[in-house]
């Protein structure tokens, strides 16, 4: 079996689910004959068309605006943010349009907003955000940030059939440095459960997207020193998968979060308050956390270094708490 | 264009026009009152002196046509078959209401039977979102139409020129329903738009536009028509600018002391209910007994939908922690109207290159301005009850001079 | 029917109206819809129509006055049917000035208070648990954290005498683990957790919308704090343990005879009266003894058989009961448990009991008979699993070897917990408690 790359688990991802359901489409900026900025689309119009696979002008809010209205007929539009950063162009059509209608009058709008969202490959201020905790804040989406191959097929899948709208944030830096063997049936993956990436007993370290590599790497370096560190794989924000964090900590008594998501604001404070109001009694340490820095994404190397984490500051506050 | 496009209204149909003129005039009379009775809970927007583009452009509408209607369009939501009482409890916030009290307004909709799409206070955003319920009826095979309204106010936001735009290159079967009525709040249309005609804005997507007196709802009726044929047979998306006048404040609570008295004035001279009920006495097509009968079966519907409304539960509780996600109360589908086939490998499959840039220029929409139609035309002829005298030949005249060369001007 | 006509809220910020013109005056007959009155406000005037037909009864604000939304600034002698009259309008969300006027603290919390799915289950330990920092006598502060000081009161051991080899001297959890598995405290006591579940009854809520609870003339009594523990109880008590009854009947003649003829030596010798109550509670004690099940508590998926056999006795009070609780009540004789049982019923009523004579019951009973009932289906006082209800004691004519008797009988109601007593042990405990009272041999002088 082939090793396959996350971004070709997308595309395989998008395929299948063209070949097995007429009702999905695609809409975004350059998809079609160019196949996608970062070709993941490669291939899909040359096999099912101009009409399924569209090419848009530029207008973030005219794509997912027509994506919603497509929906209303019963369609599965997948939409292409070229970069997540992006998706603030159409902020109030996500929240406003999609998010609230079945809330507001019953009408679910099974839509698919999708696109490569973080950084460490010097793109700047506007091409390497990490956009999640707007619309984790916003009731009636989902928001998922698969980091795996696997996962990121079949969680694609899982985010086509469902029928809310899923925000689907791809990590660029992983779309063609992690590899894996995919089954070779069709699977899914189920949005809102985390995944445990690696046992422990000494504390837990969760985290999602390219920081879950950073993390096992961490992990890795401090099991030669004797601590043992549980990772989680969140997958997907919201819903958050509070159990298996919670059970977590529940065994180990201490928990560190990890995202390349600036600090304030992130999951991790979110993660933080969950665990104190439901597991008080078990925490025998602080909730840590190891972020980015609470400022735009620094496009010079050394700038963006020091802005993100990285698997020796994440080892050195994870050995801090073990040892608390 | 659609070459013979059916425009006359008979006797009958124009009868029905007035009784849903009258009732949507009396609705939002009957919601005044209740607002100042403390009944509504929230706001209230009502579309007095518009009523004749509401109406006027939803009758023109097949029955599977899909709208969105604004908060000022109840009268389209009458004619596609809301009663009152719908209306009266979303804005008396019941749990009988069609959102069961979670929304107020005209925020409501129905996907499957009317085909009404509900709108948020956003404006322009329902363009982008009409465009794709435009394109996915295409796309499944269906050839129906979309419609929206949209205020003078609202063309300036991103989201009108982001869908129009769309709409446009895609050829959406769209006709979006610009309602100039002269005030967006306080802020008068020439400090809105830097047009006299807002059709105008049409030439920038090289749509179809057309420009009628938003006062006369036959002439309204007419030009939806035209419109619609032409979007539904491919000609790509119409922009209706009816002309009219905002005759209350923006809201119930807005006393619209910036509006000048001289301006009300004229265009009370111009409502659009007295003067379709001018026509009608002379042009006989009704008479006293007649006009008593309607009126009174508008009073009766309303007088009876507002006794369930005030009789009407508020939502319990609970109901505020509900309906946030889907997760398997609908069942999502298409209703195929054409072979699935068609849209899977091999019948699928095309060269993933663009056409040749000749080809490309060539296919480019004109963006014609289509006639208006004169005041009365169409009633003129359907008075005479054996049919119409169609516009198209003055139609046909009007676009011949209308007509662009297929290669855009170089501009400075 | 009088009908209230409001000052209404005419814009999303406006919060008062003044009253301009009334256009009728008290007598005039009036329609519905036809202009009342006019105000003026920061937006807009208005001309304000009739709420309903009728005659208008009284005005109460006058012209010129400024009041605020909501109002009453008129009343209306409204013509019959309620269609034409218009139900209290919904306050919009900042004013809420509703017709019932009682403070209604404990009310108003109620009804603030969210609905059932509580959020979250409840930490195990409540306040107690503060930072984690406890102060020695020395004035050292001894630093932990949430979990060491869990374990630490599950296990009933004293940090202080605790070293602690954490961050900073800290007692951490490797700490506490080995002064657990050191043997250094008694062996593991059901801890505050199983207790607090008892408290953990919640908010008290409704179950109709408080406008239906609020209509006519009513007056409106704010519970005491009595009041309210016994409804949060009772209510926890039937949501957590699902309730079945097993009824029994038992022959009490040959105790009531035993009883007419001692009574009166029995007081004089021992100087404490002679009632039915210390016959049931040895019946209880011995069939508790025989089925230790019913003796329990349930903690989650665990069944917690108590060694001690606590009775509570339910006690009935002014406005509410209390159980005080008769320990080690197996160790008891009869005259030991007559006394305890009088002791506490005075004490109770004059409210002397102390905190720690109300705890830790196994068993509870109670005695609805007292009040003439012929039976009664109590709520189990939890943590017990079940509750013994006694009737009252009437003749009865009753069928022995075929032939009819007239008999002193009472009803017995065994109310219990099916999670951890099944319906065989049940009646069996209560075939029990039936031979106990009917084959009477024990002397009680």
């Amino acid at each position: 079996m082939a090793q396959v790359t996350y971004l070709e688990a997308i595309r395989q991802a998008l395929d299948e689910e063209m070949a097995r359901d007429p009702s999905v489409v695609l809409i975004g900026e350059d998809i079609g004959v160019y196949g996608g900025a970062f070709k993941a689309t490669e291939g899909l119009l040359a096999r099912y068309g101009w009409e399924r696979v569209i090419d848009t002008p530029i207008s973030e809010t005219a794509i997912v605006g027509a994506a919603v209205g497509m929906s209303y007929l019963g369609l599965r539009p997948v939409a292409e943010m070229q970069f997540m950063d992006f998706i603030v162009c159409c902020f109030n059509q996500i929240a406003n349009y999609a998010a609230k209608s079945h809330y507001r009058w019953g009408a679910p709008v099974p839509i698919v907003v999708r696109g490569p969202s973080g950084g460490g490959v010097h793109g700047g201020p506007f091409h390497s955000a990490n956009p999640e905790m707007y619309f984790v804040h916003t009731p009636g989406l989902k928001v998922v940030c698969p980091a795996t191959p696997r996962d990121a097929k079949g969680l694609l899948k899982s985010a086509i059939r469902d029928n809310n709208p899923v925000l689907f944030f791809e990590h660029k830096f992983l779309y063609r440095r992690v590899k894996e063997e995919l089954p070779s049936e069709d699977y899914s993956v189920p949005i809102g459960k985390a995944a445990l990436r690696r046992e422990g007993r000494n504390l837990t370290i969760a985290s999602y997207g390219a920081m879950l590599h950073t993390c096992l790497d961490a992990a890795g370096e401090l099991e030669k020193e004797g601590v043992e560190a549980e990772v989680i794989d969140l997958r997907t924000l919201l819903p958050l998968d509070r159990e298996m964090i919670l059970a977590s900590v529940r065994k180990t008594n201490k928990l560190l979060v990890v995202h390349e998501d600036t600090r304030t604001g992130g999951i991790a404070g979110e993660i933080a308050a969950v665990v104190c109001e439901e597991a008080f009694g078990d925490l025998d340490g602080p909730v840590v956390r190891v972020t980015s820095l609470d400022t735009p994404v620094p496009y010079s190397p050394p700038l963006e270094e020091r802005f993100l984490p990285n698997a020796a500051r994440i080892a050195d506050a994870a050995r801090r708490l073990a040892h608390y | 264009m659609a070459e013979s496009t059916e425009i006359a209204l008979n006797r009958e149909q124009q009868l029905e026009l007035y009784y849903f003129l009258r009732l949507n005039r009396s609705l939002e009379e009957q919601l005044a009152r209740l607002f100042r009775q403390n009944q509504i809970v929230g706001g209230l927007y009502l579309s007095l002196g518009q009523e004749a583009i509401s109406v006027g452009t939803a009758y023109a509408l097949g029955p599977g046509d899909w709208i969105a209607p604004m908060i000022r369009n109840v009268g389209a939501l009458l004619v596609r078959g809301y009663k009152p009482r719908g209306i009266l409890t979303q804005y008396m916030a019941r749990y009988t209401s069609p959102t069961f009290g979670k929304d107020t307004t005209s925020h409501f909709g129905d996907l499957h039977v009317r085909h009404v799409v509900s709108p948020i206070s956003m404006l322009g955003d329902l363009i982008p979102v009409m465009t794709g319920v435009a394109m996915g009826a295409r796309y499944i095979g269906q050839k129906t139409v979309a419609m929206t309204w949209i205020g003078d106010g609202g063309t300036s936001t991103g989201a009108f020129h982001e869908g129009l735009n769309l709409a446009a290159v895609q050829k959406a079967p769209l006709v979006l329903v610009v309602e100039n009525n002269q005030w967006a709040y306080s802020t008068p249309v020439a400090r809105q738009v830097p047009l006299v005609d807002l059709a105008d804005r049409a030439r920038a997507y090289g749509i179809a536009s057309v420009v009628v007196d938003g006062n006369d709802v036959v002439a309204v009726y007419g030009a939806a028509k035209v419109a619609i044929e032409h979007a539904r047979s491919g000609g790509g998306p119409v922009l209706i600018e009816a002309k009219t006048m905002r005759m209350c404040g923006h809201a119930q609570h807005d006393a619209a002391e910036y509006v000048p008295k001289e301006m009300l004035e004229q265009w009370k001279a111009r409502d659009p209910v007295a003067r379709f009920e001018r026509h009608l006495t002379e042009q006989g097509l009704w008479d006293k007994r007649t006009k008593e009968a309607l009126d009174a079966r508008v009073q009766r519907e309303i007088a009876e939908d507002l006794a369930f409304a005030e009789s009407s539960p508020f939502p319990p509780p609970e109901l505020a922690e509900q309906g946030v996600y889907c997760e398997g109360c609908h069942e999502i589908a298409p209703v195929w109207q054409r072979p699935v086939e068609e849209l899977l490998p091999p019948k699928s499959s095309v060269r993933a290159e663009w056409p040749s840039f000749a080809e490309a220029a060539e296919g480019r929409p004109g963006n014609a301005r289509m006639p208006a139609l004169a005041e009365g035309q169409t009633a003129r002829a359907a008075a005479s009850g054996n049919g119409a005298r169609r516009g198209r030949a003055k139609a046909a005249a009007k676009r011949k001079s209308a007509r662009r060369p297929a290669r855009p001007k170089a501009r400075r | 029917m009088a009908v209230d006509v409001i000052m209404p809220q005419m814009g999303e910020s406006i919060f008062e109206g003044t009253v301009t013109k009334w256009l009728k005056k008290p007598g005039d007959k009036i329609e519905r819809d036809e202009p009342l009155f006019e105000i003026s406000t920061d937006k807009v005037d208005a001309e304000i129509p009739s709420p309903a037909a009728g005659v208008l009864k009284e005005i109460k604000v006058a012209e010129g006055q400024t009041v605020p939304i909501q109002t009453v600034v008129a009343v209306i002698d409204a013509a019959g049917s309620a269609a034409a009259a218009v139900s209290p309008a919904p306050a919009p969300a900042p004013a809420r000035a509703e017709a019932p006027t009682a403070p209604a603290a404990p009310a108003a919390k109620a009804e603030a208070k969210p609905a059932p799915a509580p959020v979250a289950p409840r930490p195990a330990a409540p306040a107690a648990a503060t930072a984690g920092v406890r102060g020695d006598g020395h004035g050292r502060r001894i630093h932990s954290s949430p979990l060491v000081r869990r374990l630490a009161r599950e296990n009933s051991i004293d940090l202080e005498t605790l070293t602690g080899t954490g961050a900073g001297g800290r007692i951490s959890k490797k700490d506490i683990l080995a002064a657990i598995a050191s043997g250094g405290s008694v062996a593991a006591r059901p801890g505050v957790p199983g207790t607090a579940g008892a408290q953990a009854g919640g908010p008290l809520e409704n179950a109709v919308p408080r406008e239906r609870i609020y209509f006519g003339s009513y007056e409106v009594q704010p519970m005491t704090a009595m009041r309210q523990k016994i409804a949060e109880h009772m209510v926890a008590s039937k949501r957590v343990s699902p309730h079945v009854y097993s009824i029994e009947e038992a022959d009490m003649t040959r105790i009531a005879q035993l009883r007419a003829r001692a009574k009166d030596e029995f007081e004089k010798r021992n100087a404490v009266k002679l009632t039915f109550m210390p016959f049931f509670l040895r019946a209880c004690v011995q069939a508790l003894r025989a089925f230790p099940t019913v003796n329990a508590s349930a903690d989650g998926p665990n069944v917690v058989l108590h060694r001690e056999i606590n009775l509570g006795i339910a006690v009935a009070l002014d406005g509410g009961l209390i159980v005080p609780v008769v320990r080690n009540a197996d160790e008891k004789n009869f005259l030991g448990l007559q006394r305890a049982i009088n002791d506490f019923a005075e004490r109770a009523r004059s409210k002397k009991l102390k905190p720690e004579e109300v705890q830790e019951s196994t068993f509870s009973i109670t005695n609805p008979g007292t009040y003439g009932g012929l039976m009664g289906l109590p709520v189990i006082n939890q943590p017990n699993v079940a509750i013994l209800g006694i009737g009252a004691i009437q003749k009865r004519p009753i069928v022995i070897d075929d032939a009819i008797a007239i008999r002193s009988m009472v009803y017995l109601t065994l109310s219990y917990d099916h999670r951890v007593v099944d319906g065989a042990i049940a009646h069996q405990f209560m075939g029990k408690i039936k031979a106990a009272l009917e084959g009477w041999n024990e002397e009680i002088l």
